[in-house]
């Protein structure tokens, strides 16, 4: 039982990094006013550009790590010059760009679909890494795994502790009091996007070459709508993203591990379990927040400014 | 101040007070023009002869018996879903999740095989029945968590996609699973629990039923007094509120209405077209339905149209994909490029570009 | 000494509507000088063109001796220019020391912090007020949000201040507390500029005052020796009032009781307001713009819920009917906010007209809609009301405000009505339109219905009421008989009872 445990705890972080980094790209994002819904299309692009790019290069980890970073950052580029430059429809314009990713990433991924990666591999860590339970857990993960503390921490730190992360919550708060403060609404949302658009794509990139190893098609399946929900739980705050990460990661690493032990729980109900708890999440958030989301005042509305002269 | 600049820098945009028909019909053609060109550009850097395009998707699907019977066959479900993604979105409900209802249409519809409900010759009629039940009780859930709690409907439809899908498979790799077949699918429907078969092609009474639910949902919202109310709704709640009519309650009934639409298309292809449930029965119908919504602008006599052309797409597709040798992701792609520029077009229409010198 | 400001021959039209007609305007340092007018009267466009907000069509404008042109509102900050508007410029879940960050640019986040936290507290300890720079806006009062508006502005260097409406959303306490800060900023050596429609504070707060009537300046005067009645005087004119027929006023339809009733921000604005409306009488609600008034058409229209009070018709008790009912049984709406309460936009002229009788079948069956029936009916309305210029296919978004309301008009007085409830029915219309609004709500009360006209137009209030009950802090503070006292309407509304 304990070792189930332990085995359980210490594979939380491979599965709840992905939905870590993309909800923390998508606070970034909603946090400046847009209502990102292609996060799914993007997390796929990364997936993509990931694992093409490191079988490309001959298995360097490290462009394969900024491949999914630079798809991140084109796909969400094309987002922003749709929803901040021409101001369109930003539901029906992220619900077009998922299809279009998963469709993208179809049509021109034949060749590199089903082919195993190494990947991300667990940091060995010497006499750490062999502690009983603390060893496994803390000094056994990979690289991401402790590069996103320092991530989490510095998106933190400059939503709320730096001035130009101030401009961009008051540019999704309230444009009106922003614009008249003299900050540019334009450049604000569209950095906020292609920055979160970034991290997205590395969440995407780090799922398929540290969780699954490998590349398949719509290899996503809705973990880009579970970091929505996400968002919306942590009610757009870095830290409680980070908590709500950690538990749908916990809920997917059980899910191999149920497997793996041998129980008798039919393998489809319990894949069911992430989108199950998400519902019950959302559903526990409308029930509890009589006294608001916590939404950014100005989440889903182009911006223009009225012009009365 | 500077007016209105893009980042651009050398442009100006001018919000328009009002635009001509034809220029705002022009632009959307445009849009769609460059859509469609887009779309065969990247067909042929994948490799397929810009002549065979053509074929495939003009002569051998409009101008061909056996093309155009498959067309029509095609046609129907796709009438349904995109009258669903219309009857929501005017209400301003996102339905995303009609692949989720369409599963469960067809659920509905293969209890009734799978536990042999009522008499032989009732059975069609109850898989019909089932089909908008199915539909209904899986939209109902967002309906009421939104309409309740203010729960985001575009997650929780979307969310209930997975778990239709994953409840199929459960399904399909359990209880309801034909230990006779090759691939995991439920036993076969047998004659009479068939939608009658027309005699040309594969076509089925089931194009009827769909043309019916559009001539319907079209007196409903442009005839109807409910319809009327779902326009108000749809275009200015608080007025709605203030003249007196149920906001609520009219949503309400909208969204059942798109569910157990999308009920229906999941029964005619349970029905109709795989006489079974299979693990594909609903694959791109949930994304078509709100591509043809959004061509369509929610009008249900343009969705009868614009779901014409889709099966098209959908029939030159399948058999682009097969020679080819290409994804099936290749029909979404092209869809959601259409809808990428459909998008954009609304760009052109809301503001007037001025290249400044 | 050069003034501290001098705008000269200031014109301003908004879409061929004289805002600014010739505007003259003349303020020194260290003086707190209050500008003065009704509703519209040109108050806020004079003062939006000084910082930047509106380019004048012509005009000029000297500070301190020196003239400029103002390209913008960062241009005029430059010149120490800064303006508290009547609705903040806060982000409401920010602290105190971030709102001010923003709009006082700060090189780092912990220095900045500082600085501005130094700042504050400098700065509230000069003008006599404590505000902590770690609250939250959204976590404190009215009062406290606008202290935070009044120290941005000063830190960034104004020395030119205007205050519109600084005391609307004010108790009385605080007023009087915000007043002495003004003054205190003005013994300092600023300018401020109190933009205002309350006369008492006028007269104890302010060195001088202007008064502003339909775009153009009145005069200026010393506050000492001016007395509140000349004041009053200058600022609603001497119109006569027109000799229509009164009313014959029947038995009581509406009775209002006790109303009280909250804006979306949690601030109660109605306060325990009671009163009743005969049939075929026109009660007029006078009163300054956002004592209550919005929120009290909503609570009658049915879509904001009263926190206590009672609505009576015709003695049966509506306060909890839903709008459906309420227009069943004949009450009816024109709404201040046309787009929001009143017409959709997108919508076809005949659609619109149709809306609030599509549950009674008067259109068609129950169940189905005859669009025949609607295109005849709607333009049968279209020439009972003058509308021209629209068919029953065009959109609405396309009317002119004019025949907007008009068309609200039609669908409204439809039948007959037993109460309307017309709230600011003329804002923004013509002469030409005006005049038919009035006509059909004369026209309307001749049938016997009961009318409450709730309008922030004293000449509209004073030539069609039969009765002038005055609106003040949510509550009804006076009524007056046909013909009312133009006077002592201006002084209740203004508070100096």
């Amino acid at each position: 039982m304990v070792e189930f445990i332990v085995n359980w705890i210490a594979f939380t972080p491979v599965f709840a990094v992905p939905l870590m980094l993309a909800s923390i790209g998508l606070i970034i994002n909603e946090r400046a006013g847009v209502m990102n819904l292609c996060a799914e299309g993007i997390m796929l692009v990364g997936a993509f550009a990931g694992v093409v790019v490191y079988i490309e290069s001959g298995n360097i980890l490290a462009l394969g790590t900024l491949g999914a970073i630079a798809a991140g950052l084109v796909v969400s580029a094309l987002f922003a010059f749709m929803v901040v430059t021409m101001r369109l429809n930003q539901v029906v314009a992220g619900i077009a760009i998922v299809f279009f990713a998963s469709g993208l990433t179809g049509l021109i991924g034949n060749p590199w679909t089903e082919r195993a990666v190494e990947g991300f591999t667990k940091v060995d860590m010497g006499v750490l890494s062999t502690i009983p339970v603390l060893g496994k857990i803390v000094f056994s993960q990979d690289l991401m795994v402790y590069a996103s503390v320092p991530i989490v921490y510095f998106v933190w730190r400059f939503l709320h502790r730096s001035i130009p992360g101030m401009k961009l919550r008051a540019v999704g708060e309230n444009p009106q009091a922003a614009d008249a403060a003299g900050v540019s609404i334009e450049f604000m949302r569209f950095g906020a996007v292609v920055t979160g658009g970034a991290l997205v794509g590395l969440a995407g990139g780090y799922l398929a070459l540290a969780a699954s190893k490998i590349w398949v098609e719509d290899m996503t399946h809705g973990r880009g709508w579970i970091a929505v929900a996400l968002v919306i739980f942590a009610r757009w705050r870095p830290g409680r993203a980070v908590l709500g990460a950690l538990l749908f990661g916990g809920i997917e690493a059980l899910i191999p591990r149920i497997q793996a032990v041998g129980l008798a729980v039919p393998q489809y109900l319990l894949l069911m379990m992430p989108y199950l708890v998400t519902l019950a999440v959302l559903t526990y958030v409308g029930l509890v927040s009589r006294t608001g989301s916590g939404a950014p005042g100005a989440l889903g509305l182009p911006y223009v400014r009225e012009d009365r002269r | 101040m500077p007016s209105r600049t893009l980042a651009v820098g050398r442009v100006s945009l001018e919000v328009r007070q009002g635009i001509e028909l034809w220029l705002h019909g022009l632009i959307v053609l445009a849009s769609i023009v460059v859509g469609l060109g887009v779309s065969v550009l990247l067909l042929v850097v994948s490799g397929i002869d810009v002549s065979n395009i053509f074929e495939e998707f003009i002569v051998f699907t409009f101008f061909d018996s056996a093309g155009l019977a498959d067309v029509l066959l095609e046609w129907a479900p796709l009438i349904l879903v995109g009258l669903s993604a219309a009857v929501a979105f005017r209400v301003q409900f996102w339905n995303i999740g009609i692949e989720g209802q369409f599963v469960w249409g067809a659920i509905g519809t293969t209890v009734v095989m799978i536990y042999d409900i009522g008499p032989g010759w009732i059975q069609i009629y109850l898989m019909f029945l089932g089909g908008i039940i199915g539909g209904m009780a899986w939209i109902a859930v967002p309906a009421f968590l939104r309409l309740r709690l203010q729960v985001n409907e575009i997650i929780s439809t979307l969310l209930l996609n997975y778990i239709a899908a994953l409840f199929v498979l459960n399904q399909l790799f359990g209880a309801w699973q034909d230990p006779a077949a090759v691939y995991y699918k439920t036993a076969q429907f047998a004659d009479y629990q068939r939608l009658p078969l027309i005699g040309w092609g594969q076509i089925h009474v089931g194009l009827f039923i769909a043309l019916a639910a559009a001539l319907i949902v079209w007196l409903v919202t442009e005839r109807s007094r409910f319809g009327a109310y779902m326009k108000f709704v749809g275009s200015n709640p608080g007025m709605a509120l203030a003249s007196g009519i149920p906001v609520t309650l009219t949503i309400l009934v909208a969204v059942m209405l798109s569910g157990s639409l999308s009920g229906l298309g999941g029964y005619l292809v349970a029905s109709g077209q795989e006489y079974a449930l299979t693990i594909y029965v609903a694959i791109g119908y949930g994304f078509s339905g709100i591509v043809i919504a959004f061509l369509a602008r929610n009008n249900p006599a343009a969705v009868v149209v614009v779901s014409f052309l889709m099966a098209g797409l959908y029939v030159g597709g399948e058999s682009i994909q097969v020679f080819y040798g290409l994804p099936e992701a290749l029909i979404g792609l092209i869809q959601s490029i259409i809808v990428i520029c459909a998008v954009g077009s609304e760009f052109f229409v809301r503001y007037r570009v001025r290249w400044m010198r | 000494m050069a003034h501290a400001l001098q705008m000269t021959d200031i014109v301003k039209s908004f879409d061929g509507r004289m805002a600014l007609d010739r505007a003259e305007f003349c303020a020194d340092w260290g003086e707190v000088h209050g500008l003065l007018g009704e509703n519209g009267a040109g108050k806020t466009s004079l003062m939006n063109v000084l910082c930047g907000l509106y380019r004048p069509d012509a005009g000029r404008m000297s500070i301190d001796g020196v003239e400029h042109r103002i390209e913008g509102p960062s241009h005029a900050r430059a010149l120490g220019i800064g303006m508290v508007h009547q609705h903040f410029k806060l982000v409401q879940p920010f602290t105190i020391a971030e709102n001010v960050m923003l709009a006082n640019p700060q090189k780092s986040w912990r220095k900045g912090v500082a600085t501005v936290s130094e700042g504050i507290a400098r700065l509230s300890d000069e003008l006599g007020f404590e505000i902590d720079p770690a609250a939250r806006i959204d976590r404190i009062s009215v009062a406290e949000q606008q202290r935070v508006e009044i120290v941005k502005v000063l830190m960034g260097g104004a020395r030119l201040l205007i205050l519109d409406e600084p005391t609307s959303v004010l108790t009385d306490e605080e007023a009087a507390r915000l007043l002495r800060t003004i003054q205190a900023l003005a013994r300092r050596g600023a300018c401020v500029i109190l933009i205002t429609h309350k006369l008492r504070e006028v007269l104890a707060h302010a060195d001088r005052v202007t008064v502003m009537r339909s775009g153009r300046t009145v005069a200026t005067v010393a506050a000492r020796g001016t007395s509140a009645a000349d004041l009053a005087r200058m600022m609603v004119g001497d119109a006569p009032v027109d000799d229509t027929e009164p009313g014959q006023s029947g038995p009581v339809r509406l009775e209002i009781s006790d109303l009280t009733a909250r804006r979306d921000d949690g601030v109660s604005t109605v306060r325990g307001l009671s009163l009743t409306v005969r049939s075929g009488q026109i009660y007029g609600l006078a009163g300054v713009g956002g004592n209550g008034q919005t929120e009290l058409a909503e609570v009658l229209m049915g879509v904001r819920a009263p926190e206590t009070g009672h609505i009576g018709l015709d003695g049966s008790d509506i306060t909890a009917l839903h709008p459906k009912r309420r227009r069943a049984l004949g009450i009816r709406n024109v709404p201040a906010d046309r787009s929001a309460y009143g017409l959709a936009q997108e919508l076809s002229v005949g659609d619109n007209y149709a809306s609030t009788r599509l549950g009674s079948g008067s259109f068609g069956t129950l169940a189905w809609v005859s669009r025949r029936t609607i295109g005849a009916q709607t333009s049968a309305a279209l020439k009972d009301f003058e509308i021209q210029g629209a068919a029953v296919d065009t959109s609405v978004r396309l009317l002119s405000g004019g025949n907007a309301q008009k068309l609200v008009l039609a669908r409204e007085l439809h039948g007959e009505p037993a109460v309307i409830v017309a709230h600011s029915p003329t804002h923004g219309l013509d002469v030409r339109a005006c005049a038919a609004v009035h006509d059909h709500l004369r026209a309307a009360r001749d049938f016997g219905a009961a009318v409450l006209l709730i309008s922030e137009d004293l000449d509209e209030v004073l030539n069609l009421s039969d009765v002038v009950g005055v609106i003040n802090r949510g509550a009804i503070v006076g009524e007056l008989g046909r013909p009312a006292d133009r006077h002592r309407v201006g002084e209740l509304m203004l508070g100096h009872a």
